[in-house]
């Protein structure tokens, strides 16, 4: 979960990690720009990077300057983000950049430091150049760093005398705030060192472990709390999302109803590749609640451009027969129209075939539509045939004129 | 002796009394896999399943010292700390069921057991089984067959699919394990497919794959030198950029752990990629019967 700059700052500041003195702003915040001392700068708040090149940070000499700077970044899009508010901060003159940073290395599966003297520009574009730009060093997994090798990246990044115990002390912090609250990463780029001889972090990235946040209730009380980062939510994955379900509208016509996300992933794959659109891409998570799997199915049939739902249940920890029990809730409560070509096989298989039996001997009208294969069937051709179903379903929803072309060609 | 479990091997249950551990313990048993003892700190002296608790995984050791592979199924809270225990009390093999493991917590459980020579599989597997001796986690048994295919994918239901579809076409499998579809993974890919190689009972072995990570990119190497045949599933070459597909580690960003990326470094190595389900056994078939003309000439 990747936090915003003044998010970012808000932690550093716990850790003491020196920042800039700054206000944030938003549309209903102006009244802050009083606390203001000029020159100032002036930085959108986004999540993505290339915010110097979308001209979301600007310099600004008065407030008459400043109002006018924040309004025309107030609103502006940067990426799929718009940008809600604005982080105020006094002008530092810099002498000397550096970048540090501290992440998790998946691949070598261990803590790393890495800095850099080539700081305040993309490192990324450095290292591609000059790999030896970037220096490394590896920890292992909850191991704390020792003062003296914080005086070694100290002193490798060229810092002296003075310099040397002061970076060394904020390395040593930055590395603690990353064990601390469980980061994926916290980068620091640039350090600056100004030419009043101060050090600040003029910016701050802290990407956090979503699966950690239950250890940080700080964070809440922080106005810090999880939130989606992967771009604007269509209507109904915000729907999705406030029910828990993950789900990604994919703009085709087949509804996809599955168990886990690997087999919702192999199933948009298998689907595409019959010439089939999904619709979407969905995950019940493991052992789902009724109320959880009728709500996924909602979402299907609600959805107008849906014309048939391909449903599958590989039951494991998650029951067929709880699958079962909820479809059948949801169809009798709900009287879909749209067809329903489904697979259920695995724990629990049989007892799910029985509610799903009795439901369609007591409901037959109501079920005439839902058809759901057992475990000798494979599932490719119930992929298949879902695909024929839905392509019907447009048919005689918009007959072909062909007839009557076919009529005055005749 | 199949890999990872046997139907000699002893296991335990790491919190046993939750509602999923016990009814799948239930499961494990009617499938004929051991179970020494259940552990569930302030539960000991219980039962579950008719299968006694234990307060730590230590004691349950020192009653049963032949146990050597326990399962994981407390909360992600408290998963490093039962992995450690299981650890320091000795067991040899941990499967870890519990998903969204805190990433430090994982990787910190992961290091101490490469320390002690630990195999750990997972965390979010739904298990491992050898078809007809043992089953360890939640996988329904009715899927798999004795046989000599051995599988291993990420998720649960693509595990199920694999044997499925394997056992549609005839065949079954050795053992099936499920690597997790947590971010930080204890055995990878060539963890896995290096004890296939050595296993007797095996002939071919079916790898699925899906993106995001690097996992199968890592695993494409070792494949070159392996005697068996490797067929390949990878799934998302449909998937959507820079969305998250359900799974932590589902997520294309930039060009990482693409489909595209991952079929290129297996095929590259010798794998042989299969595009659906259905046709698995079918490269399964071909692989094997290539082997033997191989080892006959004429």
């Amino acid at each position: 979960m990747r936090l915003y700059e003044f998010e970012a700052k808000k932690l550093f500041r716990k850790y003491m990690i020196p920042v800039p003195e700054s206000v944030v702003i938003s549309r209903d915040s102006f009244n802050e720009l009083d606390k203001v001392v000029y020159p100032v700068v002036i930085k959108g708040q986004a999540f993505l990077g290339g915010r110097g090149k979308a001209g979301l940070v600007q310099f600004a000499e008065c407030r008459e300057e400043a109002e006018a700077m924040i309004c025309s970044i107030l609103g502006k899009k940067h990426g799929p983000f718009v940008i809600e508010k604005v982080l105020l901060e006094k002008k530092i003159n810099i002498e000397r950049e550096v970048y540090i940073a501290a992440l998790i290395d998946r691949l070598e599966h261990k803590l790393l430091f890495m800095a850099s003297k080539k700081g305040g520009v993309d490192i990324e574009a450095i290292t591609k150049d000059d790999p030896g730009a970037l220096l490394k060093y590896y920890f292992n997994p909850g191991e704390i760093m020792h003062g003296f090798k914080a005086r070694t990246i100290s002193g490798d990044l060229g810092f002296s005398s003075d310099g040397l115990g002061i970076v060394a002390g904020i390395i040593l912090k930055v590395y603690k705030l990353f064990l601390g609250f469980d980061c994926k990463l916290v980068e620091i780029n640039p350090l600056v060192l100004s030419k009043d001889g101060n050090i600040y972090a003029l910016d701050a990235k802290i990407d956090l472990d979503e699966d950690a946040m239950f250890k940080h209730r700080e964070l809440k009380e922080m106005g810090i709390v999880a939130r989606h980062e992967l771009g604007e939510l269509t209507q109904r994955e915000q729907i999705a999302k406030a029910k828990g379900i993950p789900y990604v509208d994919l703009d085709g016509d087949i509804g996809v109803f599955p168990g886990g996300a690997g087999f919702g992933i192999a199933a948009i794959d298998l689907i595409t590749l019959y010439q089939g659109k999904p619709a979407n891409f969905m995950d019940s998570g493991g052992a789902p609640t009724q109320e959880k799997l009728r709500a996924m199915l909602g979402l299907l049939v609600d959805n107008p451009k849906v014309k048939a739902i391909f449903g599958a249940r590989f039951g494991g920890i998650s029951r067929c027969d709880d699958w079962a029990r909820a479809i059948v809730q949801y169809v009798k409560e709900n009287k879909p129209e749209k067809p329903m070509i489904m697979r259920m096989a695995g724990n629990m298989e049989e007892q799910g075939r029985k509610i799903l039996e009795q439901a369609k001997r007591n409901f037959p009208e109501l079920f005439k539509k839902i058809k759901i294969y057992a475990v000798d069937t494979p599932i490719e051709q119930v992929i298949k045939e879902t695909i024929r179903v839905a392509k019907t379903q447009i048919d005689t929803e918009n007959p072909p004129e062909a007839d009557t072309d076919c009529a005055d060609k005749e | 002796m199949s890999i990872v479990i046997d139907n000699e091997t002893k296991t335990i249950v790491q919190g046993i009394t939750g509602k999923n551990a016990s009814l799948h313990t239930k499961f494990m048993l009617e499938y004929g896999t051991k179970i020494a003892g259940g552990v569930t700190p302030g539960k000991g002296g219980q039962e579950v399943e008719g299968v006694r608790v234990y307060d730590t995984v230590h004691q349950c050791l020192e009653k049963h010292p032949d146990a050597a592979v326990s399962s994981i199924w407390v909360p992600p809270r408290f998963a490093k700390d039962a992995i450690l225990e299981a650890i320091d009390a000795g067991i040899k093999t941990v499967i870890v069921i519990t998903e969204c493991i805190p990433i430090h917590d994982m990787l910190y459980a992961r290091q101490k057991a490469k320390e002690k020579g630990v195999v750990v599989i997972g965390g979010n597997t739904p298990g491992v089984i050898s078809p007809g001796k043992a089953l360890v986690g939640m996988l329904p048994k009715i899927t798999f067959k004795p046989g000599r295919i051995g599988t291993i994918a990420r998720s649960g239901a693509v595990t199920y699919y694999l044997a499925n579809s394997l056992n549609l076409a005839g065949f079954g499998e050795s053992t099936s394990v499920g690597l997790g579809g947590d971010p930080i993974l204890g055995a990878n890919y060539e963890d896995i497919l290096r004890l296939f190689e050595n296993d007797p009972e095996t002939d071919a072995v079916v790898m699925a794959g899906e993106i995001g990570g690097v996992y199968e990119e890592l695993a494409a190497p070792f494949i070159e030198h392996m005697l068996k045949p490797v067929i390949a599933y990878i799934t998302g070459k449909a998937a959507p950029q820079g969305k998250r597909l359900g799974h932590a580690g589902a997520i294309i960003e930039g060009n990482m752990g693409t489909a595209h990326g991952k079929i290129e470094a297996l095929q590259k190595h010798g794998a042989i990629l299969a595009q659906t389900l259905s046709e698995i056994p079918i490269l399964v078939k071909r692989a094997l019967e290539d082997r033997k003309r191989q080892e006959k000439p004429g």
